[in-house]
């Protein structure tokens, strides 16, 4: 069993960096598609010519599209992500400061989000059909459609502005201690709870429903077993099974992919990183920050697949296959 | 009434003929007590004959310089842009950046809020007879944040720094035909000569707080200011974090003396809108800048004092005059007449905006010559010249970008158009698209038929003039072609006295009046917000924000 596993993680391990490789060339690709050039965005439209071609120079991004990616790739292979065009300065320090900041967040939904809607779609299932279910698969099913900009801006005013029980702006003053990192990660994490509340307890249900209906579940009951302990020993483990896989699918967005959230609580995360990088044609700093989600998301799907196993341990052949 | 001349009489004996000629001008009332200042400002007339005229004529209703009055020893905190990228005054070229030099940073001159330009590192300026060599002496005993003393070599070198086509200089649009490199000379330590590509009357604005990138640093710059951050302002820096935010303490050694904030924090933001909430929920003191879409309720807001400078901000809706639909100047005036300015001004601005005249002279600006009348909206007319072309109408696509409130002005113009039978589609690009290359052939921008741009605040409408419109232009999206144009444009530029501008700028507006290559709908005022009970924060409509005297009492 254990050479199982070793074999398994490798194989997962290098099929996880050719899958970076991939990702690195699709992202170079598209920066090429995209209009305009570093100098000019750095300089504005009116710049005058001769200062951008300067500029373009300087920052070497006149040469080859190849030769470009290939002094980038080789800089990685050394452990050096390169020098961001925009800012001129090493782009690990931006990434790594970004990605702290959005896995605090990320783990702060999560421990809301996760006990909440896990407990919520059990509970729905278990009552299926009556009105304690309707509610709760509604409620999920209305908060989820409520775009992130408008639970944001509730929460801002409610607790913010009117209220003024929680900071307006997520990023902490200098020096603050972990109850205070807290406390501003509450309002962005809400909106994030809003949105995936709905998602993951309708997974949630519909897994203790199909656990409930199964057959060794109808074995277990005639065998007599205690109702709350063949939910707790049979269906649960069962149920929660696709639950853990769709909760590894959300980290990429929870941790990359919150620009709207990151911009309206002013947080700099590793979602709004990506997207100024694009905007600037910011090339380093682009890779960078997309194939340290791209990472994040592998390394929490490999997580989740992993956890699986433990859920149930008939998997575990699969792996070796 | 009988005027006391001769108190001035005797001092005027000591100007040169550039300076007499605006004394009399004032003196005939054929200018306004504030275009007179404006206008003194720029030819470097100040001091006594400026007491003397004060003194014949009553006091002026403005102070030179802002006094500081507040409370002293506040935390000012301000929200503004995030700065795009590395903070070099070399190559800066956005809100948030060029705000972060200018923390630190001083210009020769400071353009203030109504156009008159103030001393800063130089004490007095003047043009030799036709405008082509500026003298400016120097501020003596200014100290930069590293100790060292400032001097004529370091005027020398920024200059010529930022006027060197190998540097990615961001000024090297506005030196372009102005100042080239080599041609900023040292006289003696404390005075530095700008002998100018041509003859150029309002040359001061050039190497004013208005070019954003003409801070003085340091000689020896190496290029590594986001590590020195050696200016001489008011303010040295205490902590920047790309991204993130920055802090200014005090600089005790400051030549412009106290200095009231205790501390300054400037908070990044990518956009308006948590801005605003951050200064209604008391988070911060001063939003640098806003615009009215997305702050209309700011504007209402009891607890929110809103500082509204009247600027040349706008917008130019280019009609290409090379290719169909709009090769016929009769077409383009059509199109012009289409627009109801008023009522644009009103819904895009709530009237916070100057009414444009189809030319960069915007009403700011002193050498504007108002005798010109202003255009209407006037269906009948516009129909009349569409059926003298022989034309019913056409579709055409309006490009423009996703900013501000450009698309909804590009309505408004789509509405607008119906009413001659123009039916306009409405193409709206990310402001990257739109720009593209930026050079011809590359770039939606200048290769459109119909566009609508974004263009900043500037001092002087010489740039204005120049690039967009001129033959040859490298903004020149229009593509307008027109000799006398150009000609007009060369004589206002090397014009050094208000009423020859202004003559000449009548016949320009007339001009482009007639040619209608690109449409000036508005000119709208730079608004910045502050929690009541700020005082002494003075913007500039260039997004800048000087701190020196402000309280947050």
């Amino acid at each position: 069993m254990r050479s199982g596993w070793g074999a398994w993680f490798a194989r997962r391990i290098s099929l996880s960096l050719l899958t970076l490789f991939l990702l690195s060339l699709v992202v170079f690709a598209g920066g090429q598609l995209l209009p305009g050039n570093v100098g000019r965005t750095i300089l504005g439209p009116l710049a005058d010519a001769r200062a951008v071609a300067a500029l373009n120079h300087q920052l070497g991004v006149d040469r080859p599209a190849i030769v470009q990616y290939l002094g980038w790739i080789g800089g990685l292979l050394h452990g050096n992500m390169g020098e961001s065009l925009e800012f001129r300065s090493p782009v690990a320090p931006f990434i790594g400061a970004a990605l702290v900041k959005s896995l605090k967040l990320a783990a702060v939904a999560f421990m809301i989000v996760v006990p909440l809607s896990i407990g919520g779609g059990v509970v729905a299932a278990l009552k299926a059909g009556t009105a304690i279910d309707r509610t709760i698969s509604l409620a999920g099913l209305s908060l989820t459609i409520i775009p992130e900009f408008v639970s944001s801006i509730v929460v801002i005013l409610l607790f913010g502005i009117w209220l003024r029980i929680l900071p307006i702006s997520a990023s902490w003053p200098e020096g603050a201690g972990p109850l205070d990192q807290l406390r501003h990660l509450i309002p962005p994490a809400i909106p994030l709870v809003v949105i995936q509340f709905g998602y993951i307890a309708r997974m949630a249900r519909a897994g203790t429903i199909e656990a409930l209906e199964a057959d060794y579940t109808r074995t277990a009951i005639l065998k007599g077993l205690p109702r709350a302990l063949v939910v707790q020993r049979h269906v649960l483990r069962n149920a929660l099974l696709p639950t853990i896989t769709v909760i590894a699918t959300q980290t990429a967005y929870l941790v990359g992919g919150l620009v709207v959230v990151e911009t309206l609580f002013r947080y700099q995360g590793i979602g709004s990183l990506i997207l100024t990088a694009a905007r600037g044609k910011d090339f380093p700093m682009l890779e960078g920050g997309i194939l340290t989600v791209g990472a994040v998301y592998i390394g929490a799907t490999l997580i989740a697949d992993a956890l699986a196993v433990l859920v149930n341990p008939r998997l575990a052949p699969e792996m070796t296959g | 009434m009988q005027r006391p001349y001769s108190l001035i009489d005797p001092l005027r004996r000591q100007l040169g003929p550039i300076e007499n000629h605006l004394v009399d001008e004032f003196l005939a009332g054929r200018l306004s007590r504030r275009f007179f200042l404006r206008r003194a400002s720029v030819i470097g007339l100040g001091g006594p004959v400026l007491g003397a005229i004060a003194a014949a004529f009553g006091p002026w209703s403005a102070p030179l310089v802002q006094a500081a009055t507040g409370k002293p020893g506040t935390t000012i905190r301000v929200g503004t842009t995030v700065p795009a990228g590395a903070i070099d005054p070399v190559t800066v070229g956005d809100t948030g950046g060029l705000l972060m030099l200018q923390q630190v940073g001083e210009f020769l001159v400071f353009d203030q809020q109504d156009l008159r330009l103030a001393p800063m590192l130089a004490t007095s300026w003047k043009p030799n007879q036709d405008g082509s060599v500026w003298t400016f002496t120097l501020r003596q005993g200014v100290k930069f944040h590293s100790g060292k003393t400032l001097t004529a070599d370091d005027v020398v070198a920024t200059i010529d720094r930022l006027a060197d086509p190998k540097n990615a200089s961001n000024a090297l649009s506005v030196f372009k035909g102005v100042l080239s490199k080599g041609n900023t000379r040292k006289i003696d330590d404390h005075t530095v000569a700008f002998h100018l590509d041509a003859p150029n009357g309002n040359f001061p604005y050039h190497i004013s707080s208005d070019n954003y990138n003409a801070i003085i640093l340091p000689a020896d710059y190496q290029g590594d200011f986001e590590k020195t951050w050696d200016g001489t302002g008011p303010f040295r820096i205490e902590k920047y974090t790309p991204k993130v935010g920055a802090s200014f303490v005090p600089n005790p050694d400051w030549w412009g003396g106290r200095v009231l904030p205790a501390r300054t924090e400037f908070s990044f933001y990518t956009d308006q809108q948590p801005q605003v909430l951050a200064l209604q929920g008391g988070q911060i003191d001063i939003v640098s800048q806003i615009v009215v879409q997305g702050a209309q309720g700011l504007l209402g807001d009891p607890d929110i004092s809103i500082i509204k400078i009247e600027a040349a901000t706008h917008r130019q809706v280019h009609m290409r005059c090379d290719i169909p639909p709009f090769n016929d100047k009769r077409i383009r005036r059509a199109m012009a007449l289409t627009l109801d300015r008023p009522a644009i001004v009103t819904g895009l601005f709530r009237g916070l905006s100057d009414l444009g005249n189809d030319s960069p002279f915007a009403p700011v600006y002193p050498s504007t010559n108002k005798s010109v009348a202003q255009r209407r909206e006037n269906i009948a007319e516009a129909k009349a010249l569409m059926a003298a072309v022989g034309s019913k109408g056409f579709s055409v696509t309006l490009t423009t970008e996703q900013y501000q409130e450009m698309p909804d002005y590009a309505v408004l113009i789509q509405n607008a158009a119906k009413e001659i039978g123009i039916e306009v589609r409405l193409k709206i690009e990310p402001q990257d698209a739109y720009y593209g290359s930026a050079v011809f052939g590359k770039s939606d921008w200048l290769d459109s038929p119909f566009g609508m741009t974004d263009y900043g605040h500037r001092g002087t409408p010489d740039v204005l003039l120049a690039a967009p419109l001129m033959s040859g232009g490298s903004w020149n999206a229009a593509h307008f072609r027109n000799p006398a144009y150009d000609k007009l444009v060369a004589e206002f530029v090397a014009a050094v006295d208000l009423s020859s501008q202004r003559a000449i700028a009548g016949k320009i507006e007339t001009l482009l009046l007639e040619e209608t290559p690109i449409i000036f709908a508005y000119f709208y005022d730079f608004l910045t917000a502050t929690r009541k009970g700020v005082t002494g924060a003075e913007p500039t409509a260039i997004a800048q924000l000087f701190l020196q005297s402000a309280s947050a009492g």
